[in-house]
């Protein structure tokens, strides 16, 4: 699904915020992506989903070279992944129903399949009973299950999240990992990025961890114990 | 496809509406900028069309020498043809010459009639220019031919008045596309208002995948709409204002001297270049907007 082959990004800066990474990821794994801040966790995300092009090496995501791929090719790629943020990025003047069905009316489904489609996302997420409400009505932990049904309305192959429960309570990031893996059940793959050793260590998946730029570890057992 | 439409003109709409101050006042700003187009391209137009009359009907009169015989006449008569700048040429013999000279004495011209026996004037040839050349210009050249004793024409004045309106004329240009280019301007300037203003959603129309296309179309329906609003009073001023000036000055200038062009179609044309310039202008201000807000690189 996911395979990345001596990726380097340096930022014009100067920055190596990745070095000489190779990871391989198969379809339908969940993986955490964890290490300090300025690891280069975000900048892996970045050429995963088109916004930074790799400085060499190749990323190849569901059988497309990433890196090489033409800028007007960008959003027919986007639409085969879902992405989530840390900070919420839901439109304060639409309910939980738009927001969602903003992602699929932007690329142009017909109404009805929008309209069916984010029931069943609400459902999912659990929010049915929220449909009709707006981001400032909703807890944060409920806002982020907005944005991953947003990422997941049109039922991506791979999910990737920067920090999901970065602005969480320990409960609520419960929810949402319990979101995300049932999600994962249903086929998609999930890469989640985190700091969150607690929770690493609690659900515990296969773990790679960024150092300055280069894996460090990759866990394929899952959890991850050792330099807590 | 249509639904596809549909959704661009309700995001269009949608912009204007959260906005509309901001939509109204650059159309206000727009509208402002378009009387004063049309106010020139009014007097343009009208210039135009004087200098037109103008350089048709004066006509150069050039003198022939008494030497020249009637035999002469139409190899000399070739020669003037040649002339850069010669429009059509009329030859009046010594009789003809007379009978003009009578008629332009009016009542008490019939006393010359005793110079018909033993005529002292010379015969001419009645040349008008083509529209692009100066009477001097033309005139020069004339009197340098063998044969021509004098070439005369309305003088200095004429070509004066020539250069004057031709002045008028290419200011009026001048200043139409300095206008034109300060409300594409201004309509530029409130689309990248707009954009920044949706910024967010922009941002995850990106993520999601909504292509550039989508993203970029709203913006320029906006500005072709905000174009066409701020047309539509400049171009009823226009047609009523026109038809109103036009009817009060008798469709004349400086007493019957100078023709005005009339109302129909003149006006209305004027009004639909109105209409087209301010779509084109709100359309070459929002995609100038949209290449530079949204050019998205990698
Ligand atoms: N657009 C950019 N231009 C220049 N340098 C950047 C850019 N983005 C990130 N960097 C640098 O690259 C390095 C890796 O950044 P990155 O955002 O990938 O780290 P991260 O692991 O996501 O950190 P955090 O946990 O704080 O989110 C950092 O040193 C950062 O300063
Ligand atoms: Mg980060």
């Amino acid at each position: 699904m996911v395979h990345l082959q001596n990726v380097y990004k340096t930022y014009k800066n100067g920055v190596n915020a990745l070095n000489d990474v190779t990871i391989d990821i198969k379809d339908g794994e969940f993986v955490y992506v964890i290490g300090e801040t300025g690891s280069g966790k975000s900048t892996f995300i970045k050429v995963l989903d088109g916004e930074e092009i790799p400085t060499r090496g190749t990323v190849e995501v569901n059988g497309v070279n990433v890196g090489k791929l033409r800028f007007s090719k960008v959003p027919l790629y986007r639409r085969t992944l879902g992405v989530v943020f840390q900070d919420y990025r839901l439109l304060k003047k639409k309910t939980v129903f738009e927001n969602i069905a903003f992602a699929l009316e932007v690329i142009n489904k017909p109404r009805k399949e929008i309209r069916q489609r984010v029931r069943e996302v609400l459902e999912i997420i659990d929010l049915t009973d929220k449909a009709k409400s707006f981001p400032d009505e909703l807890s944060g932990g409920q806002q982020q299950r907005v944005t991953i049904g947003r990422a997941i309305a049109n039922n991506p192959k791979l999910l990737i999240a920067d920090e999901p429960t970065g602005n969480l309570d320990p409960e609520r990031s419960n929810e949402i990992l319990e979101l995300l893996e049932k999600i994962n059940a249903s086929g998609t793959t999930v890469i989640m990025v985190t700091h969150d050793i607690n929770l690493v260590n609690k659900y515990k998946k296969r773990t790679i961890k960024l150092e300055t730029g280069h894996v460090v570890s990759d866990s394929k057992e899952g959890g991850y114990v050792a330099n807590v | 496809m249509f639904r596809l439409i549909g959704r661009h003109f309700k995001e269009a709409f949608q912009g204007i509406f959260r906005h509309f101050a901001m939509a109204l006042s650059s159309a206000n700003a727009v509208t402002i900028t378009l009387v004063l187009v049309s106010l020139l391209t009014l007097i343009v137009g009208n210039v135009s069309q004087i200098t037109k009359n103008l350089e048709e009907s004066i006509q150069i009169y050039v003198k022939i020498d008494k030497e020249i015989d009637e035999a002469q006449i139409p190899a000399l008569q070739r020669k003037v043809e040649a002339i850069d700048g010669v429009g059509s040429v009329e030859y009046s013999n010594k009789d003809q010459e007379l009978d003009r000279f009578i008629a332009g004495k009016g009542e008490g011209g019939k006393i010359f009639e005793i110079y018909r026996e033993d005529n002292p004037l010379s015969p001419a040839f009645l040349v008008e220019i083509k529209s692009g050349y100066t009477l001097s210009g033309v005139s020069e050249n004339l009197s340098k031919i063998q044969g021509i004793k004098e070439v005369e024409y309305g003088g200095a004045t004429a070509d004066d008045f020539l250069r004057v309106l031709t002045t008028i004329r290419t200011s009026g240009y001048v200043i139409i596309l300095a206008l034109t280019l300060l409300a594409i301007f201004l309509i530029n300037n409130t689309i990248n208002i707009t954009i920044h203003n949706r910024n967010e959603e922009i941002a995850i129309m990106r993520q999601v995948g909504a292509s550039n296309s989508y993203i970029r179309q709203p913006f320029v329906i906006e500005g072709v709409f905000i174009g066409l609003m701020g047309a539509v009073v400049p171009a009823l001023l226009t047609i009523f204002g026109y038809k109103y000036v036009y009817e009060s000055l008798n469709g004349q200038l400086i007493s019957g001297m100078l023709t005005l062009l009339p109302t129909n179609p003149f006006a209305y044309y004027v009004a639909a270049f109105l209409a087209v310039i301010g779509m084109v202008v709100g359309l070459i201000g929002s995609l100038m907007s949209v290449n530079k807000q949204l050019r998205w690189r990698r």
